[in-house]
């Protein structure tokens, strides 16, 4: 597989992916440097947008310490400053951990809006008839109905991609806009809750989660600490089951992935669902944790966002936590920015954008820390092999 | 409203989205996926009210929107020719950045939030005096006559991008990097500085597309003007095949399903106008999954 890739560089063929998934199959190996990859990936983006932040700063004469102070005062500088961020975390985490469960089997799942939107409103309908149903079994089956209703989203563009051979980026993309124009007119129209504010009525508060940490006014459900037990169990699956073996093989080279036996469609379809799923989890703990009903257009973009998150720690499920927690503190930093330095929350979407870039480059840079370092060590090893024999 | 009146909005709906259609066709056709066609238009719709607003003449304000395209198409070629970053991701990144630093510049220059000061608009087609022309007259009194200048022009230059693909040596050599791009560099043409002068160019035609929403059909500035109209011309060029005469038709299409959902949402209250702005969506995913035409996209589409 090495070889193969290393041979094609010279033509104008490879492909950024295979770069992308040598790195993926290095960190199956256990030691610990290749177990810090991602962390490693994540230090020179990091890096570009701290200089970023202190070019702005320089640009706008602002004080450099001032910005990164705003930055962090704005999401953690209180007890309501972090409740919200860490809220803010929940459809973060979960939208990236769905990018990178497709990405692993090889499919780059950019229809997350949607798959959100339509699980977090059958999530709102679902709590709305379910609230004659005791606590314990309403609160997972709203969860799992928006996953199921996440995953059925999926479904036509992974059915389209296997049968029709129609590149999902396209279908999912197609599919975003009639989820967002569809909700739009469920909401209101037959699901609305009968005034013009394109929402639904209020979730009943059985179907609520409940605070488990009173920090500031608003406090932090349990949504978080879901997220993050559902990114372990995705890492623990990735790495340790077959399951997760094979559709990572999937990602890495569909065609030896067929030879060695492996039911390619299969498993990226299987994967393509899951991620679907994990969308449509993020926007039914949106609404029963946070918004507890559905608006019309209530997600700010974090379908999108996942992208961000996902690439940022190279698709590692295990990392997540550390990349959506980086984009929940800038995000929920912007007004901050805005009242203490008066400068555009628009900012923060500019070092997003920022941050993605440089990640998204970094197979082309070959950046010292997280590529050079392997090859250098390779190199050496090949020459020592050369001298022996 | 009659039926030139629903003409007249429907030209004024397809025009951006064939602008930026053209721009994702050039980009397309020599093999890099182009999403970045929102960013593009939104930068060109940016630059077109600073440089209208700065200079006083909406001329320069359209050509600083092709230049502002052309930025985003630079950053975009560079991020996936140089570094060779996923060209979905890298446009993705891009969207991102022109939707924030268009906010932020906004701020920064005209120190508002939302919504940049009024500026001169381009003319409009009555304005050019040709109104007294005999049939042309009678449509310009009409209604049609408040369509900005860039509508005509639009078609023209799809026109010319027809005549350029299908007949120039130019235009063979950018659709022979996209189908083999190997092939094209063994016939010793520079397979990257090609498809770096076809993003460019591309994004300076989206950029026009972004000038049309701010200083053709409104004359400000709004935050996040665009409203997915970048999303819109690429499912255009998945309906229109990737041919430059196929985009037309599929431009219109859906310049006639957005007026038909504005007119819905005024003349009948009852019906959902949801329906007629996802329908451009649907019926893409129609087209893709009887797979009504066997035309395939560029072969070498992603590929680096």
């Amino acid at each position: 597989m090495k070889r193969i890739a290393d041979c094609s560089v010279n033509g104008c063929s490879v492909c950024p992916d295979e770069r992308f998934s040598k790195t993926i199959m290095a960190q199956s190996q256990c030691n610990i440097e290749n177990r810090l990859g991602p962390l490693l990936a994540m230090i020179p983006a990091l890096a570009v947008g701290i200089c970023f932040c202190l070019i702005l700063a320089f640009l706008l004469n602002i004080e450099p310490g001032d910005m990164l102070a705003a930055i962090w005062i704005g999401a953690w500088g209180g007890a309501n400053e972090a409740a919200a961020t860490l809220n803010k975390m929940t459809p973060l985490l979960l939208t990236g951990l769905a990018v990178s469960v497709a990405y692993q089997a090889g499919l780059l799942n950019i229809g997350c809006e949607g798959q959100l939107t339509l699980g977090a409103l059958t999530a709102a309908v679902f709590a709305l008839g379910a609230a004659p149903l005791p606590w314990p079994l309403a609160m997972p089956l709203t969860v799992l109905a928006g996953a199921l209703v996440g995953a059925l989203w999926a479904f036509p563009a992974i059915w389209l991609r296997n049968s029709r051979g129609i590149h999902e980026v396209i279908s999912t993309l197609l599919l975003n806009y009639v989820a967002i124009y569809l909700a739009d007119f469920l909401v209101r129209g037959p699901l609305g809750d009968g005034t013009s504010m394109a929402r639904t009525a209020e979730i009943p508060s059985a179907g609520i989660w409940p605070n488990w940490w009173n920090l500031g006014t608003f406090g932090v459900t349990a949504a978080p600490l879901a997220a993050l037990l559902l990114s372990c169990i995705l890492h623990l699956w990735r790495y340790q089951t077959y399951w997760g073996y094979e559709a990572t093989a999937c990602g890495n080279n569909p065609v030896a992935a067929k030879a060695a036996g492996i039911a390619v469609g299969r498993r990226q379809a299987w994967n393509f669902l899951l991620s679907g799923a994990l969308a449509g989890v993020a926007g039914a703990l949106e609404v029963v944790a946070t918004h507890h009903r559905f608006y019309a257009a209530f997600s700010p973009g974090y379908g999108f966002d996942g992208i961000t998150v996902a690439f940022l720690v190279n698709n590692v499920p295990g990392w997540t936590w550390l990349s959506s927690l980086l984009l929940a503190s800038l995000r929920s930093a912007d007004k901050w920015l805005q009242i203490s330095l008066g400068i555009s929350p628009n900012t923060i979407i500019v070092l997003q954008a920022v941050l993605l870039i440089s990640v998204a480059c970094q197979a082309g840079f070959r950046l010292p820390l997280s590529f050079g370092l392997g090859r250098l060590l390779e190199r050496l090893q090949r020459h020592s092999n050369h001298r022996e024999l | 409203m009659n039926i030139l009146q629903l003409l007249t909005l429907t030209l004024g709906k397809t025009t951006p989205v064939l602008l930026a259609c053209m721009g994702g066709l050039l980009s397309e056709l020599s093999g890099v996926i182009n999403f970045a066609l929102e960013g593009m238009m939104l930068t060109g719709a940016f630059f077109a009210v600073w440089l209208t607003y700065s200079s006083g003449s909406p001329w320069i304000g359209l050509l600083g929107a092709a230049a502002g395209g052309t930025l985003i198409g630079i950053l975009h070629s560079l991020v996936c020719l140089r570094f060779r970053a996923n060209q979905i991701v890298s446009s993705i990144a891009l969207n991102l950045l022109a939707a924030g630093a268009s906010g932020m510049l906004l701020n920064q220059v005209f120190q508002v939030y939302g919504t940049s000061p009024t500026v001169e608009k381009l003319p409009a087609l009555n304005q050019l005096g040709i109104g007294r022309l005999p049939f042309l007259g009678e449509i310009l009194a009409s209604g049609a006559g408040e369509l900005s200048i860039l509508v005509p022009l639009s078609i023209l230059f799809n026109l010319a991008l027809i005549a350029f693909l299908k007949w120039s040596v130019w235009g063979l050599r950018l659709k022979a990097c996209g189908e083999n791009p190997l092939a094209a560099k063994a016939a010793g043409l520079s397979v990257n500085r090609i498809r770096f002068l076809a993003i460019s160019t591309g994004g300076a035609l989206a950029g026009v597309g972004g000038a049309y929403l701010a200083i053709g059909e409104l004359s400000t500035f709004v935050e996040q003007m665009t409203q997915g109209r970048g999303y819109l011309a690429i499912a255009a060029l998945i309906l229109g095949r990737w041919r430059p005469f196929g985009i037309l038709p599929a431009t219109l299409f859906f310049g006639l399903s957005g007026a038909f959902s504005e007119w819905l949402a005024v003349r009948w209250t009852g019906l959902p106008y949801q329906l007629f702005l996802a329908l451009p969506y649907a019926v893409c995913l129609g087209v893709l999954l009887f797979q009504m035409d066997k035309k395939q996209p560029p072969s070498a589409l992603g590929r680096v």
